[in-house]
């Protein structure tokens, strides 16, 4: 259909406002202030790429990689737990199984609950003196395996990796589950016929069928992972310790832009180029995402 | 969908048992500590406590002003909802029912969003409430989540949009209603399943973020629930009774919630993934 121009701004101005305004053009000023220094309050200083170089090179290098490694340690983690799990609990949801309903609400039920939350109640659960994961390897007879999880170097990153995935896996099995329910049921009942095993059936139906999941998923989990924040505000605090072992991006940015104890130093300019870098090697994927959308939308 | 054997499906049946328990026992266990004293949490892990009462409960609610706390997040995630379902149905309503110049360049430009980390964009967002004199008010936050929001919004219930006929709009069109009409009266009540799920997603997003309310709010009165538990617990961090017992009471209501609408979250969640 069509209709008069002035019908067609008043539709579509509301949300491209707001959308606008406070996702559009924060991104945008983000790269303007990378190239400032400014405390928040009083003049800017224009300073180039000199907090790039701070951040890529200089005294500030060692803090920014050591966070960027652990973020792709997240990525890599993810990918392997909320991809590779996950697509076997979907498979097992999605074949005949009694219970699979019920299963189904289970596995989703950490995913609604808030992520920071999530975190303490784990914080109370990986108690070094009476948590539940202590006392229960005691209980197994496992009793040396018993530690300090969230309070030693070697274990503290893991353990977060881990909390996140208990969170969030549910949502990919969920994707995962769809996908698999649109396979049509014809090729399944061919393979039977013909004699296949159900393990030919995984390998050559459905996992090549669920590889366009598998990849729109991986775009998500490498954006999502360098948007990681709460899980590790929660169990290890702000300062990330013990001796930022557990430090991202998320919360270097956070220290940097909005101070904390112990921060290096508290720049808007500086936080803000964290996060330009950050958008470089994010951006790019969310558009090949929203093409992807827009193209399956419409049927190409 | 496999077709199983005996063996297979017991096996698969146990594996999901197993999995079922690591997702229970931690709420269990909270809930159990929930009414504990501290002695009985340190001393007795796995017990049920011997003296039952709700006592850790009441001093939770008072010391995380949790009746506040609620109300705050009430009215945010409500009004935020509200303006993202107006808004992201009338700009869906548009780019799926009329042709005009830019129309697809619009709609690409807002499902970008879907994906960006816009939360990382937090200085400029901080700077630009602060010119507006919105720092530490609701409605500054309700007016990030309407942003965030609209992204996600607008494409499900587009693609839904697309999905009815648009013969009865056509007619009422000849008949000479004006867009708002056809938008408000025909379109919009028939796109009532969509706007459930968006409704829901966004409620869930909104009610948990932790993030925004972190960076915005700086009052206790205007606190949300997840940033009233994240200051009770720095300030009671050794007090685990009642950690526990506010823990509970944040997360029983959308533990209620998502069980009452389970289908339609999940229904939401894998259409904004994969179309």
């Amino acid at each position: 259909m069509k209709t008069k121009v002035s019908h067609i701004l008043l539709f579509v101005l509301p949300a491209l406002i707001f959308y606008t305004l406070f996702v559009v053009y924060p991104i945008g000023y983000s790269f303007n202030l990378s190239f400032f220094s400014w405390a928040g309050v009083g003049e800017k200083t224009f300073v180039g790429f000199e907090n790039f170089k701070n951040i890529l090179f200089g005294n500030f290098s060692e803090e920014f990689f050591n966070a960027l490694w652990h973020s792709i340690y997240f990525f890599i983690m993810n990918s392997i737990f909320e991809l590779g799990l996950a697509f076997f609990i979907a498979v097992a949801l999605t074949s005949k199984i009694w219970g699979r309903r019920f299963f189904q609400t289970v596995v989703y039920l950490p995913n609604v609950i808030s992520m920071v939350l999530v975190g303490f109640i784990w914080s109370m659960l990986l108690n070094p003196q009476w948590g539940l994961i202590n006392s229960f390897l005691e209980l197994i007879g496992l009793g040396n395996l018993a530690q300090p999880w969230l309070g030693q170097k070697e274990t503290a990153l893991t353990t977060v990796v881990m909390v996140n995935i208990w969170r969030n896996i549910g949502f990919y099995i969920l994707v995962f589950m769809a996908a698999i329910l649109n396979i049509p049921k014809d090729l399944f009942d061919a393979a039977y016929i013909d004699g296949a095993k159900n393990r030919k059936i995984i390998t050559r139906i459905i996992f090549p069928l669920t590889v366009p999941t598998m990849q729109t998923l991986a775009i998500l989990i490498f954006i999502w992972s360098f948007n990681i924040f709460d899980v590790v505000y929660a169990l290890t605090g702000v300062q990330a310790g013990p001796f930022r072992s557990t430090d991202v991006l998320g919360t270097v940015f956070y220290r940097t832009a909005f101070g904390g104890l112990g921060s290096s130093r508290q720049d808007y300019g500086l936080g803000a180029a964290i996060v330009v870098i950050i958008f470089i090697l994010v951006i790019p994927l969310s558009m090949v995402y929203a093409n992807v959308l827009d193209k399956r939308s419409r049927g190409l | 969908m496999l077709r199983l054997n005996k063996t297979a499906k017991v096996t698969l049946f146990i594996v999901l048992i197993v999995y079922f328990f690591v997702v229970a026992t931690p709420f269990g266990v909270l809930f159990l500590n929930s009414f504990k004293s501290m002695r009985e949490i340190y001393l007795k892990p796995f017990a049920i406590t011997e003296s039952f009462s709700l006592d850790n409960y009441k001093q939770a609610w008072e010391k995380a002003q949790l009746g506040s706390a609620y109300m705050n997040s009430l009215i945010v995630s409500i009004t935020s909802i509200g303006g993202v379902l107006l808004f992201s149905s009338m700009l869906a309503f548009m780019i799926s029912r009329y042709r005009f110049k830019f129309r697809r360049f619009i709609y690409v430009y807002i499902i970008t969003g879907l994906a960006l980390p816009a939360r990382l964009a937090v200085i400029p967002i901080y700077v630009t409430l602060n010119q507006l004199n919105l720092i530490d008010t609701r409605i500054g936050l309700i007016m990030v989540y309407i942003a965030t929001g609209t992204a996600f919004a607008t494409f499900i219930i587009k693609g839904f949009m697309d999905s009815i006929p648009i013969e009865i709009e056509e007619s009422a069109r000849m008949d000479g209603a004006t867009p708002w009409i056809i938008y408000w009266k025909i379109a919009l009540p028939l796109t009532k399943p969509a706007l459930v799920v968006v409704g829901l997603v966004n409620f869930v997003n909104v009610w948990n973020d932790f993030f925004f309310p972190l960076i915005i709010l700086s009052s206790r009165s205007k606190e949300t629930v997840p940033l009233a538990i994240s200051v009770f617990f720095g300030e009671f961090s050794n007090q685990w009774h009642l950690i526990a017992a506010a823990l509970s009471m944040s997360i029983i209501p959308i533990m209620l919630i998502f069980f009452l609408f389970s289908k339609n979250f999940i229904s939401g969640i894998t259409q904004g993934a994969i179309k």
